[in-house]
């Protein structure tokens, strides 16, 4: 019977304070045991120190490292004389005849036609069918989801109505029904494609790779030049958009089917073409609804985007607006974006949840029935109501029930930016933060990398991309950061670049103390998740110009944008790793009488290294492309190019900058990725 | 796996959905939208003076004419390739922003025609607000900008002066002229006109000291102040080429472009757009309207159709 | 094994009475109400939405003692041991350590509970993969905010001590399932714990290791005499490991007993069902199996502790040939023969036992 002795009270206060952190690295785990384990880690420590002493040392005596002007090629010239060819052949090459204008056409007078077809059923038919085909989604029964998904779809309708946005939100709905459908179509072949053949996906996945890192923004131009302005360049980058994903998630479906059940399906003698039909598919089918609700939130995201060039709708509405600094307005119509968000997203949702509940008992032939009885009224219902719908009701929503709610909402805004702005007392307001942050990190920043020579910062991004990744990361790295230079794009890259380093720091730091709130905070949690929901499908657009009241027209600007962007997303992708903590470790520490931060410290953090990683390799994104929407409030340098390419509709301008936009997204991307990892599946 | 069954009859489908879009239907229409008779579509640039052009013409050829007329809005570069190509049929306001297209369409390929002035002039320049300048009479010349750029210094600029710069898509040689100078400045672009705006109220708004790219006609004028800063004064072809622009701006008619074939049909419609001539004072009028009192363009449009009939009556087609 | 259990009854280390736990919304009303708490599992459910993890469990755990908690998947006995040291909070009850009430404990009190006197082992292991197996094992040490260089003397202290001589350097995933559940027991005694706490520690593992490793438990009692709860779902290391069992059913106790109270003795059908293949001559002991000393069997024979396993007896009779004496501090208590092996190993002594004093194992239940 021994009794506890070695750690009493006593003994526990002469102990050093808990350090609940380990001193060594964290190395890769084939690593043998003991001395030989810290040898086979220490070159790569070792290789960051080198590098890192390289870039400093090679910046304090160098002073200027910019790319040698001899190593650049014009690109302006020839691109000119494409632009030139471009503007003389719309008309006139068979490409243009039997291809490109073909898809341009078809897609105008597709969304016409859905327009006219909304037009037709008046708003009292919209809003009947829209909520009868929420219902159905649900289940098209009197259960809890049918209910709720037809009770959003009516209210969010309704919603777009009072608030005088019927005409916009018709236009947006007619563009997005046309976008989702084509992007869905070409997902779903080539994800077929992609899932079934290896070659193929082998082709694809460096193209789906470099699309996701790809900021829109960067792309618009080109098919500004291809298609002019107008519906058929918005919506033809809205599927370039929107589709990978869905290709992305069937490939990914039919290739993680469970073997057992494709074994058996080929046991009892299927064909290939029964396999796929009867196993492949139906297994892949929940991956392909989460596809299909990506793809859906994406092109969402894009048709707002695409008023840049020409698309109708919300997001031109919202456009139009802050050209008369209207934010009153821009905040209404984003409000009616993210409804239509919520619309959407709730829709799919219920539907895909119905793919996995299980069969209820009894009644089932009858609910199928029921089903496509549903179905068929809503055909029936779009009939009759573009016959006499607009006999029975106006075409648009009546304006007296609307409500304007724009001045309220301008002076809300105009008093928050105002208070936060500069009102805040003794502490300043965020236009003297600002000001710090740009003297203080901004500044030194941009000159650290414009006099660091090209070859050090070669060799950093080299050695991290080694590191964190593979070898093959750390080429594409350097090879990126070489196209940049040889565009001549060099000093404009680094800018932009240190932009980026800047918005990320910020975004990591705050991302990540609100993920752990979230994450260990219940009532944080359920505070946060409907301003995230929020933050993430509302238009950028709509804060623009709010954010240059709190800093004033600068880089500041654009980087607090593009934190508002990336946050949500690494703020769910931080909590969700430590929440998705191996429980077991979790309870063993509790067990053991660890306090809540040693909890964190020692088992939450450490066991989450791989989503935190996930986290800012995701940031990384999303601030690079909102660093460069920036360029449209004062983020100056490759963003501005892009917006300049695209209004002057100058492709040697734009399209340079584009390209060193995707190329320093492609190189963060690989330095941030960890090896053998494929985030965002 | 042995799929290659599937694997062919996939990739076989999706060429052959490449295929059909490529040939099935033959040489595509290559003027869809706009260009027809029954609906106008007029280029609106992202200015709150082009939406009250566009909105007046709107209003009135949807009344007097009924005419049919959607308003798109792009600026000017894109708007002179819609005219080209018949996607848009007039633009109502162009400050000869984009010399080289209005070159190309205009006198070579002659698929854009000018449709005459606005009456409205233009004015370009570099300005300060005039609570600065009174403060600093002889900040309104150019020459002494230098002695005063360290009050216009921001984090931003660093050690030289802020020059606010225009938005991307508008006519300028600012930096340029910097450079000419040698003035102690950083020019900045701004992305957007909006973005410009936001910030010159925010400034005006703390009273703070700055220096902008600026134009008239302009609906915050009723708002603010400001006071020029002389510049040498513009002869024309003196900004070319804009690396060796030693001058300021050109004070412009504002002018009318017309896709040719749309000219060329003398339809009512474009007679009217022809006829279409208005003031300054009449375009601040409306802009007022919409911008600073955010009314909607059609009713403020409205508003001045009711008060004006004299004017407009002039520019309805005779029969 | 059975040794230890004969210690004097001092206080209990565990004294648990009426404890529940509900899990659902408003569980706190479950226990109070006599109603809802007559419910069946199922009824419970479908009339409050609540379902009782431990339903009303009252037992002690004597100081020194193996005392293993069995049942199957769902029968609560996770949620009964978590409930002891509070890593799942109790609905209603008294819950007492050592004479303390820990349900009353505040948060550092507890924390020095958990510290300190109790030590849990996983059946997921829930090792750090990211600290190598020493740091593991001292992390227990570590939270307690023991220096670096004592608490990792005392990991490699451990690590040894538990058989992984010379891989303290190595991380958890360089190691066999075995290893690592050697990883969580080290740790688990590096804190020298006054009760070690196993969920199911060997569930995982092959079923030869499996052996090895109650070897291990068996032998670590036998040297510390530390007090053990073990939880199982196997009966036969339930029956291997423990000096009394704890049978669960459904969130209930169904019986407690000495493992050869259990298997004679079943409570109802349930635990018959359960004990049904056991090899009875292994766990039942020749006290039980005896029958009264008659004249006829005379002072004369070989003679038997009352403790020895009828599997054992069955040999020494096998080999003298005749009748033994059971003989319990120098007085013949009664005698063994034939016939009375026979009935253990059919099975018949116990159904008799068991319809007799069924009474009897309730009461040792809800002591």
């Amino acid at each position: 019977m021994s009794t506890p002795t070695i750690p009493e009270q006593g003994e526990q206060k002469t102990s050093d304070a808990p350090s609940p952190r380990q001193p060594d690295g964290r190395p890769e785990q084939q690593a043998p045991p003991s001395g030989l384990a810290v040898l086979a880690r220490s070159p790569k420590v070792l290789a960051v120190l080198v590098a890192v002493l390289v870039v400093v040392v090679s910046a304090a005596v160098g002073g200027s490292g910019v790319w040698p002007q001899g190593w650049t090629i014009d690109i302006r010239t020839p691109l000119n004389d494409l632009d030139g060819w471009l503007v003389d052949n719309r008309e006139k090459s068979p490409i243009f005849l039997y291809f490109l204008l073909h898809i341009s056409n078809s897609a105008e007078s597709s969304v016409d036609a859905i327009i006219s077809l909304f037009d037709a059923m008046g708003w009292i038919g919209v809003t009947v069918v829209g909520t009868l085909v929420g219902w159905a989604a649900g289940g098209s029964d009197l259960s809890r989801r049918a209910l709720r998904t037809g009770g959003t779809t009516l209210g969010v309708f309704i919603a777009c109505g009072v608030l005088n946005m019927w005409a916009p939100t018709m236009e947006t709905l007619a563009l997005m029904t046309v976008a989702v459908f084509a992007a869905a179509v070409l997902g779903l072949l080539l994800g077929l494609g992609a899932g079934l053949s290896d070659r193929f996906e082998k082709i694809l996945r460096p193209v789906f790779d470099t699309m996701q890192v790809m900021p829109a923004f960067a792309y618009l131009l080109p098919l500004l030049l291809m298609f002019g302005v107008g519906v058929p360049s918005a919506l033809i980058a809205t599927v370039i958009y929107a589709a990978p994903p869905m290709a992305r998630l069937t490939s990914l479906g039919l290739r993680s089917a469970d073997p057992a059940a494709l074994e058996a399906s080929a046991s009892l003698g299927a064909s290939h073409w029964q396999r796929l039909w009867t196993a492949r598919l139906p297994l892949a089918r929940k991956q392909m609804m989460l596809g299909l609700n990506q793809a859906i939130m994406m092109c969402l995201s894009m048709v707002v985007l695409a008023s840049l060039i020409g698309s109708e709708g919300l997001g031109d509405e919202i456009y139009q607006a802050l050209g008369s600094l209207d934010v009153g307005t821009a905040l209404t119509a984003g409000v009616a974006v993210v409804l239509i968000a919520v619309l959407l997203d709730r829709t799919t949702a219920a539907a895909g949840e119905r793919l996995d509940a299980t069969v209820t008992v009894g009644a089932t032939r009858l609910m199928a029935r029921i089903r496509m009885a549903v179905w068929g009224l809503v055909l029936a219902l779009i009939g009759v109501f573009s016959a006499v719908g607009s006999s029975i009701g106006e075409r648009e929503w009546p304006d007296v029930w609307t409500v304007d709610v724009t001045r309220p909402l301008q002076s809300a805004v105009d008093w928050l930016t105002e208070t936060i702005g500069s009102g805040i007392p003794v502490l300043g307001g965020t236009v003297v933060w600002a000001k710090g942050f740009t003297v203080y990190v901004l500044n030194p920043l941009r000159s650290g990398l414009e006099t660091t020579p090209w070859w050090a910062l070669a060799l950093l991004v080299g050695v991290i991309g080694w590191i964190v990744g593979t070898w093959r990361a750390a080429l594409t790295g350097v090879i990126c950061l070489g196209l940049i230079g040889m565009m001549g794009l060099w000093e404009k890259s680094m800018d932009t670049f240190s932009q980026v380093i800047g918005g990320l720091v910020l975004t990591m730091v705050i991302g990540i103390v609100l993920g752990i709130l979230t994450a260990r905070v219940e009532r944080v949690e359920r505070m946060l998740r409907p301003v995230l929901d929020t933050m993430q499908t509302m238009p950028q657009f709509v804060y623009l110009i709010p954010v240059i009241a709190l800093v004033g027209l600068s880089r500041s600007a654009g980087i607090i944008a593009a934190v508002i962007y990336a946050c949500p997303a690494v703020i769910r992708i931080t909590a969700q790793g430590l929440r998705y903590v191996d429980p077991a470790a979790m309870e063993a520490s509790r067990s053991l009488g660890a306090t809540s931060r040693q909890q964190l410290l020692g088992v939450q953090l450490p066991l989450a290294r791989k989503s935190l990683l996930v986290g800012v390799n995701q940031g990384v994104v999303l601030v690079l492309s909102m660093v460069v929407i920036a360029g449209l409030i004062g983020g100056g340098a490759l963003g501005y190019d892009v917006v300049q390419g695209l209004s002057k509709g100058d492709l040697s301008q734009g399209l340079p900058a584009g390209i060193a936009i995707v190329c320093l997204g492609i190189m963060l991307d690989r330095i941030t990725q960890p090896a053998g990892e494929r985030p965002r599946d | 796996m042995k799929n290659k069954q599937i694997r062919k009859t996939v990739v076989a489908g999706i060429g052959i959905l490449g295929a059909l879009s490529l040939s099935a239907c033959g040489a595509a229409e290559t003027n869809s939208g706009g260009g027809t008779d029954d609906k106008v579509v007029l280029a609106e640039p992202s200015w709150v003076g082009a939406q009250a052009n566009a909105a007046v013409v709107k209003k009135l050829m949807e009344d007097e004419l009924d005419v049919k007329v959607e308003a798109k809005q792009m600026d000017e570069p894109v708007a002179f390739d819609a005219l080209d190509s018949g996607k848009a049929d007039a633009i109502l306001e162009d400050w000869h922003g984009v010399p080289k297209k209005e070159k190309k369409y205009v006198d070579e390929k002659k698929t854009v025609v000018s449709g005459g002035d606005l009456g409205v002039v233009g004015h370009i320049g570099w300005f300060v607000p005039k609570y600065y300048a009174d403060k600093n009479p002889d900040v309104t010349d150019y020459k002494n900008l230098n002695k005063y750029a360290k009050d216009f210094r921001t984090s931003e600029s660093g050690d030289k002066g802020h020059f606010i710069g225009a938005a991307p898509s508008y006519s300028q040689h600012d930096k340029e002229l910097i450079k000419n100078f040698d003035l102690d400045y950083k020019h900045i672009p701004s992305g957007a006109e909006a973005a410009q705006l936001k910030e010159i109220q925010r400034l005006y708004e703390a009273k703070k000291p700055f220096l902008t790219y600026w134009w008239e006609p302009q609906w915050m004028n009723n708002k603010i102040d400001m006071v020029e800063v002389e510049l040498p004064k513009h002869t024309p072809g003196c900004e070319e080429p804009a690396a060796k622009a030693k001058c300021g701006y050109e004070t412009n008619q504002l002018e009318k472009f017309l896709n040719a074939d749309f000219a060329k049909s003398n339809s009512d419609a474009a007679k009217f757009i022809k006829n279409f001539k208005w003031t300054t004072k009449d375009q601040n009028e409306v802009a007022g309207d919409i911008a600073g009192k955010k009314m909607k363009p059609e009713d403020a449009a409205e508003k001045w159709i009711k008060a004006n009939k004299s004017t407009w009556e002039k520019w309805l087609p005779k029969k | 094994m059975s040794e230890t259990h004969e210690s004097a009854p001092a206080t209990p280390v565990f004294s648990v009475r009426n404890l529940w736990k509900v899990f659902g919304p408003k569980a706190h009303r479950v226990p109070g109400d006599k109603e809802l708490a007559g419910l069946s599992a199922a009824e419970l459910t479908k009339r409050t939405g609540c379902t009782a993890a431990v339903r009303d469990v009252s037992f002690d755990v004597r100081k020194g003692e193996v005392f293993v908690v069995m049942g199957l998947s769902g029968s609560g006995k996770s949620t009964l041991v978590r409930c002891l040291t509070r890593l799942i909070e109790p609905t209603a009850g008294v819950l007492e350590m050592d004479g303390e009430d820990v349900r009353a404990m505040d948060k550092h009190r507890l924390r020095e509970l958990r510290r300190h006197r109790t030590a849990m082992v996983f059946q997921n292991f829930g090792l750090l993969p990211h600290r190598t197996v020493t740091d593991n094992v001292a992390y227990g040490l570590e939270i307690q905010g023991m220096s670096k260089q004592e608490r990792r003397a005392k990991g490699t202290e451990m690590v040894e001590k538990v058989g992984l001589e010379g891989l303290g350097d190595r991380r958890p995933v360089q190691l066999s399932g075995g290893q690592q559940q050697r990883v969580g027991l080290a740790r688990a005694l590096a804190v020298d714990p006054e009760v070690l706490l196993f969920d199911e520690p060997f569930s995982a593992l092959d079923p030869l290791i499996r052996r090895d490793m109650q070897e291990e438990v068996i032998r670590l009692h036998r040297e510390e005499g530390r007090t053990m709860i073990f939880i199982t779902h196997d009966l036969s290391e339930a029956l291997r490991l423990g000096d009394r069992i704890l049978l669960m059913r459904d969130g209930e106790i169904v019986q407690l007993g000495t493992p050869e109270e259990i298997v004679a003795n079943p409570a109802d059908d349930y635990v018959r069902d359960f004990v049904r293949d056991v090899p009875r001559e292994q766990v039942i002991s020749v006290r039980r199996a005896m029958r009264p000393a008659e004249k006829a069997d005379g002072d004369n024979g070989a003679e038997l502790s009352p403790d020895t396993l009828v599997s054992d007896a069955i040999e020494a009779v096998a080999r003298s040939g005749e009748n033994l004496r059971v003989v319990d501090d120098g007085r013949t208590i009664g005698v063994i023969d034939h016939a009375c092996l026979l009935n253990v190993v059919a099975g018949i002594d116990g159904d008799d036992d068991g319809e007799g004093d069924p009474g009897k194992d309730k009461e040792v239940a809800a002591v």
